[in-house]
C-alpha cells in the first residue's frame, strides 16, 4: 500500500507537468494473496504487490490513455505524455465531455486490518481444518481462499481527489466424492465474518446428499435457484444488458422499453456501491460518486448505468459507473442487488411438487440472443430431484437453454434472506441476491455425471 | 538486469530451496477500437515486474512484485519461501519435477514490421474506412473495427541452471457490424468473432487479412441475417469452418487433455476432465480421421514461443492420433506422475501470476478433401460458421456452441441463410461422427486472445489450426 498522502503529492506532481488541457491520473494498488487448494492438499499458493497508474489526457476533443505499473516518477511521465501522444494523434469525439469535477463521495469503511494482516499461515490453518472435517466422509475438499488489500485513487486537474483503501476475503469449497459435489463460498471484507465452519459444511452436506445421481430427462421443471445460481444469471444480465452501452446498440433486453413492463412485477433490480450491505465502493474510476440506480422495479425497465460520456449522450448526469479509463464507453454496474421476497429456501422446497433444487450454473454463456436474454449454462456441483415438498436425491447435470426474460417473468417467490455472491469484480463489486422459485425453466440437455 | 537475477537465484539456491524459478516480464500492449466512425479507445499499456516460484519442504510457494530493485527481489525471494512453508503445513505428498534440460539461449519471434512502428495515423485510417463501409446500410447500426499489438520480453533463471531471454510480438485485428430492423438483431464478423484474428506476428498480419476488402460482404450478409429463417431443430450433418472448429478444438479437446485439470487441480474453477487417466491410449475419443497436436513450435501462431515458463522447450506433441486419445498437456510436476518429461505447456499470464499447463497451438490436422468437395460431397446439411456464444459441462462433455450464421447445403451446394444456429453434444460421439477434414488449402492457425483458467483468473494467447470439417447426426437448432 503506497498511501494516500503519498499517492496524492506525487500523481498532483505529474499533472503538473501535463501539456494537455485537463488530465486525470487513476491508481489501483493491489497486494493480495490466495492459497488454492485441491485433492485436499495445498498447490498453488500465491502473493502479488502491484500498483497500476493510468494517464487519460484530453486535448479539445481528443483524448489518449497511457498506462504503467511502476510508480517511479520518471516512468509516470513518460506515460503522462504518451497518453499526450495518443491524444495528438486521435480523432475528434464530438461527445467527449469534460473531465468530472470534484464531487464529495459517502465516508465508508472499507478496509480492515485484520483482513489486511492475515498471514498465509493463517490461511493454510483454516483450509487444514475443512480438510479433516471432509476426511470423516472420506471427501476431498478444493477450492480457494483469498485475501486482499488495495487502494483505489483518483486525481484529475479539475479538482478530483478521490481515495478508498479496500480489503478482501472471499473463500470457496467444492467437496467431491467420486460421483458428487457440493459448493459452498463466503466474502467479506472483513476476513473474520467468514464463516469457515459453515461454509465447509454446506459443501460437505451437499456433497453427501447428492452421492447416486440420477438421471433424469430434459425439459420443463420448476426450479429453485439458489443464491449462487441466480447470482451467476444477474452477472450476465448485467454485461448484456444494464450499461449504457447495450443499452444504445440496441442488443439489451431494455432497449427501448424504460418504463415498460420487462420482468415479473417481483422482480427488483438495482446497483448501489454505497451499500454496505454489499461489497461498497463509494466512487467510480473517474471520481465521480455512485448513485443508487434502479435497474429494474417490480419488474418494470427503468435505467441503465452510465459513465461522463455516456451520460452527456443522454443528456442525464453520470451515476458513478466509469470502468478504467481504457474502457470510456462501457460503463457498469458492480455492485448490484435483486430485492429479497418474504419466503425461505425451506418454504420453497416444501411448496414444490415436482422440481429442482441447483445450487449454481458453470459456464453461463448469454450471447445467444441478447434481446430475449437468451441463455444456456449447466448445473453444478449439487442438483437435486424435489418431490412433494422434499428434496429426494441428487441428479446428474443438466443443461439449461431459456430466455431470463420469460423465467424472471415466472418468478413465484423469492427468499427474504439474501446472500453475498462473488462476481468478477473482486474487492469493488459483488452480487446480493435471494433465492429463487422459477416455474417453468427449461433444460435442453444432459450430461454424463 | 541479469546480474540482480543471478544474485536472487544464488540468494535462493543459499536459503535451502529445493527448486526456484524467476521470471521477469515487461510487456507492451497498444489497443485500437473504433466504433461508428469514432475512435472510442486509444490506449497502451507498459507492465513490469517479477515473479519468484519457490519449491521448499515439497511445496509451492509464489510470489511477485512490480517493484524491479535488489532489495524487493530479497524480499520476495524470502516471502515466496514463507508461503512455501505455510504450504506444507498443508500437504499431502511432496512435489516432485520431471527432469528438464537447463537451457541457455536467447530468442526472439520472427515479423516482418513492428506493428509499433507503424503510425497511429495509418492504423486508424484504416479501421476508419472499414468503420465506413460497414455501415453503408441504414440497418447497419452499429459498426466495430478494432486492432491490438503486444510486444512482451521474459527473462527465466532457475535454481538448475537455466537462463533463457524471449521476445515475443504479437498482432491482432477484427471487425463485426450488428444489423437491426424490427425488433430484430443480427451480427456478422472477420476473420474472426470477439475481437478478430491474432498470431505471433507484426502487422503484416494484420494487412493480410484484407479488412477493407470483406467488410462490405459482412455488412451484407448481417443485414440478410435480418430476413432469415431461424435453424429448425434437427439431427443433421454439418459443416463446420475453421474459425469456430477452433473454438471446438479449443473447449472439447484443448481444455480436457490439460492435465492439471484431469488431476483435479482445477476443480475449484473451470472444473476437471473426462480424459481420466485411465483412458489414455484407450479411448477413440474421434473417428479415424481425427489427429490433434500440440505445437508451440509451430511458426506464428498465438501459442508460438521457444520455452515455456519453466524452461521446457517448445515441441510437438500428438493428444489425438487417427482418434486414439494419446496424450495430455503436461507440466512438470504432472508429467512426473506419468513418468514422463514434460512438453512445455506452462504459461502464466505476466509476471505476477504462477505458471500453469496452458494451450499452445492446439490443432486438427488437415485431412485429403477441399471446402468445395466436402461441399459438393454433402446432400443434406448445413455449413456453420463464426462463434457467437460458447458453453461446456465441467467435465468438457456437454457442449453446446451458438454461431453467427448457417447456410443450408442441397444436393452439394449452398442454398440459402438461417439465422441464430445452435449445435450441442457430446464431446467423444461429436467427435466420432467427423468424417472429413479438410486439407491444408483451408487450414489456418486462428489466435484466441482471452483463455480463461485459474485463480487469481489468468487469460492467455492459445491459437489453434484447424480447417473445415464435417460432422454427422448432430443435434441443431436446439429447443427452447
Amino acid at each position: 500500500m503506497i498511501g494516500k498522502d503519498k499517492i496524492f503529492s506525487t500523481l498532483e506532481a505529474i499533472l503538473k507537468k501535463s501539456p494537455a488541457e485537463q488530465t486525470e491520473a487513476v491508481l489501483i494498488g493491489t497486494t493480495s494473496a490466495l492459497t488454492r487448494y485441491a485433492n485436499s492438499t495445498i498447490h498453488q499458493n500465491v502473493a502479488e504487490t502491484d500498483s497500476k497508474v493510468y494517464f487519460r489526457t484530453l486535448v479539445g476533443k481528443r483524448m489518449g490513455v497511457a498506462s504503467t505499473n511502476s510508480f517511479v516518477p520518471g516512468d509516470l511521465k513518460r506515460t503522462l505524455l504518451n497518453s499526450y501522444y495518443l491524444a495528438e494523434n486521435q480523432r475528434e469525439n464530438p461527445d467527449l465531455p469534460e473531465l468530472p469535477s470534484k464531487t464529495p463521495y459517502p465516508k465508508l469503511q472499507t478496509y480492515l486490518k485484520s483482513t489486511a494482516s492475515f498471514t498465509p499461515r493463517q490461511r493454510a490453518d483454516k483450509v487444514r481444518r475443512i480438510f479433516k472435517k471432509a476426511a470423516k466422509y472420506d471427501l476431498d475438499i478444493a477450492g480457494s481462499f483469498s485475501t486482499s488489500q488495495s487502494e483505489v485513487a483518483v486525481v484529475n486537474s479539475r479538482g478530483v481527489r478521490a481515495y478508498q483503501p479496500l480489503t478482501g476475503a472471499s473463500m470457496n469449497v467444492i467437496a467431491l466424492s467420486p460421483d458428487s459435489s457440493g459448493y459452498a463460498e463466503g466474502l467479506s471484507r472483513r476476513v473474520g465474518d467468514l464463516d469457515f465452519e459453515a461454509i465447509a459444511d454446506t459443501a460437505i452436506k451437499k456433497c453427501l446428499d447428492s452421492k447416486n445421481p440420477q438421471e433424469i430427462k430434459p425439459g420443463r421443471y420448476d426450479v429453485i435457484l439458489e443464491p449462487c445460481a441466480v447470482g451467476s444469471i444477474i452477472e450476465w444480465l448485467n454485461y448484456i444488458a444494464f450499461g449504457a452501452r447495450q443499452f444504445h446498440e440496441g442488443t439489451s433486453f431494455v432497449s427501448g422499453k424504460i418504463g415498460k413492463k420487462v420482468l415479473g412485477e417481483n422482480i427488483t433490480i438495482y446497483d448501489d456501491g454505497n451499500d454496505g450491505g454489499g461489497i461498497a465502493f463509494p466512487f467510480d474510476f473517474e471520481g465521480v460518486p455512485k448513485k443508487r440506480v434502479y435497474l429494474i422495479q417490480k419488474g418494470i425497465a427503468k435505467g441503465v448505468v452510465h459513465n461522463s460520456l455516456t451520460a452527456i449522450r443522454d443528456e442525464v448526469e453520470s451515476t458513478g459507473h466509469a470502468l478504467t479509463p481504457e474502457y470510456p464507453e462501457d460503463p457498469m454496474a458492480l455492485n448490484l442487488f435483486v430485492k429479497g421476497g418474504n419466503s425461505s429456501l425451506r418454504r420453497m422446497i416444501s411448496s414444490v411438487e415436482r422440481g429442482l433444487l441447483i445450487t449454481r450454473f458453470h459456464y453461463i454463456n448469454g450471447y445467444l440472443d441478447t434481446t430475449k436474454a437468451l441463455m444456456t449454462g449447466m448445473t453444478r456441483d449439487g442438483t437435486f430431484l424435489i418431490k412433494e415438498g422434499k428434496v429426494k436425491h441428487g441428479v446428474k447435470n443438466l443443461r439449461f437453454t431459456d430466455s431470463m426474460v420469460r423465467a424472471f417473468s415466472n418468478v413465484v417467490t423469492l427468499s427474504r434472506e439474501r446472500q453475498v455472491i462473488n462476481s468478477w469484480w473482486q474487492d469493488i463489486g459483488c452480487l446480493v441476491c435471494p433465492a429463487m422459485l422459477v416455474k417453468n425453466f427449461n433444460f435442453s440437455g444432459k450430461t454424463e455425471f | 538486469m541479469k546480474e540482480k537475477i543471478k544474485t536472487t537465484v544464488s540468494h535462493l539456491k543459499r536459503s535451502g530451496v529445493d527448486y526456484a524459478d524467476l521470471r521477469l516480464v515487461r510487456k507492451t500492449t497498444e489497443s485500437i477500437a473504433v466504433k461508428n466512425n469514432n475512435v472510442e479507445s486509444l490506449s497502451r499499456d507498459e507492465n513490469y515486474g517479477f515473479g519468484i516460484r519457490v519449491l521448499y519442504s515439497g511445496a509451492w510457494g509464489f510470489a511477485s512484485s512490480s517493484i524491479v530493485t535488489p532489495a524487493e527481489m530479497k524480499r520476495v525471494a524470502d516471502e515466496a519461501i514463507e508461503i512455501a512453508r505455510a504450504s506444507a503445513t498443508a500437504l499431502k505428498k511432496p512435489v516432485v519435477l520431471a527432469e528438464c534440460d537447463p537451457y541457455v539461449d536467447t530468442y526472439t519471434s520472427r515479423y516482418e514490421i513492428d506493428p509499433f512502428s507503424v503510425p497511429l495515423e495509418e492504423k486508424i485510417g484504416l479501421l476508419l474506412e472499414v468503420n465506413s463501409i460497414l455501415l453503408k446500410d441504414k440497418r447497419a447500426k452499429v459498426a466495430k473495427s478494432s486492432m491490438d499489438f503486444y510486444d512482451t520480453q521474459k527473462f527465466f533463471a532457475s535454481t538448475e541452471g537455466a537462463l533463457l531471454e524471449q521476445e515475443i510480438s504479437e498482432s491482432g485485428a477484427g471487425m463485426e457490424v450488428t444489423a437491426i430492423e424490427g425488433g430484430e438483431v443480427q451480427k456478422r464478423s472477420h476473420p474472426s468473432s470477439h475481437g478478430g484474428d491474432f498470431a505471433t506476428r507484426g502487422y503484416e498480419f494484420v494487412k493480410a487479412m484484407d479488412l477493407v476488402g470483406n467488410a462490405e460482404r459482412v455488412r451484407e450478409e448481417a443485414v440478410a441475417l435480418l430476413k432469415a429463417k431461424p435453424l429448425p431443430s434437427a439431427e443433421a450433418t454439418i459443416i463446420i469452418t475453421g474459425a469456430q472448429m477452433a473454438l471446438q478444438v479449443h473447449e472439447s479437446c484443448g481444455h480436457p487433455t490439460e492435465l492439471d485439470r484431469v488431476l483435479g487441480t482445477e476443480i475449484s474453477l473451470a472444473g476437471g476432465s473426462f480424459l481420466t487417466l485411465d483412458k489414455l491410449d484407450n479411448l477413440q475419443y474421434g473417428s479415424k480421421v481425427v489427429d490433434i497436436t500440440a505445437d508451440a513450435s509451430l511458426e506464428g501462431g498465438l501459442g508460438s514461443f521457444a520455452y515455456d515458463d519453466e524452461g521446457v522447450k517448445a515441441q510437438r506433441s500428438y493428444l489425438v492420433k487417427e482418434g486414439k486419445f494419446v496424450g495430455y498437456l503436461t507440466s512438470r510436476e504432472t508429467a512426473a506422475v506419468l513418468n514422463q518429461r514434460s512438453n512445455g505447456t506452462m504459461r502464466a499470464d505476466g509476471w505476477n501470476r504462477l505458471p500453469l499447463i496452458r494451450m499452445t497451438n492446439i490443432n486438427l490436422e488437415p485431412g485429403e478433401p477441399s471446402l468445395e468437395e466436402l461441399i459438393a460431397d454433402t446432400k443434406s446439411g448445413y455449413l456453420l460458421d463464426t462463434n457467437k456464444s460458447w458453453s461446456i459441462d465441467d467435465q468438457r462433455l456437454n457442449f453446446q456452441f451458438g454461431v453467427e450464421v448457417a447456410w443450408e447445403i442441397k444436393n452439394g451446394r449452398l442454398r440459402g441463410m438461417f439465422k441464430n444456429p445452435v449445435y450441442t453434444g457430446i464431446t467423444p460421439e461429436f467427435w466420432n461422427s467427423c468424417d472429413a477434414v479438410c486439407n491444408r488449402k483451408d487450414w489456418h492457425i486462428w489466435g484466441v486472445p482471452n483463455c480463461g483458467k485459474g485463480e487469481p483468473q489468468q487469460v492467455m494467447h492459445v491459437a489453434h489450426g484447424t480447417s473445415p470439417a464435417r460432422f454427422h447426426n448432430v443435434k441443431i437448432g436446439v429447443s427452447r
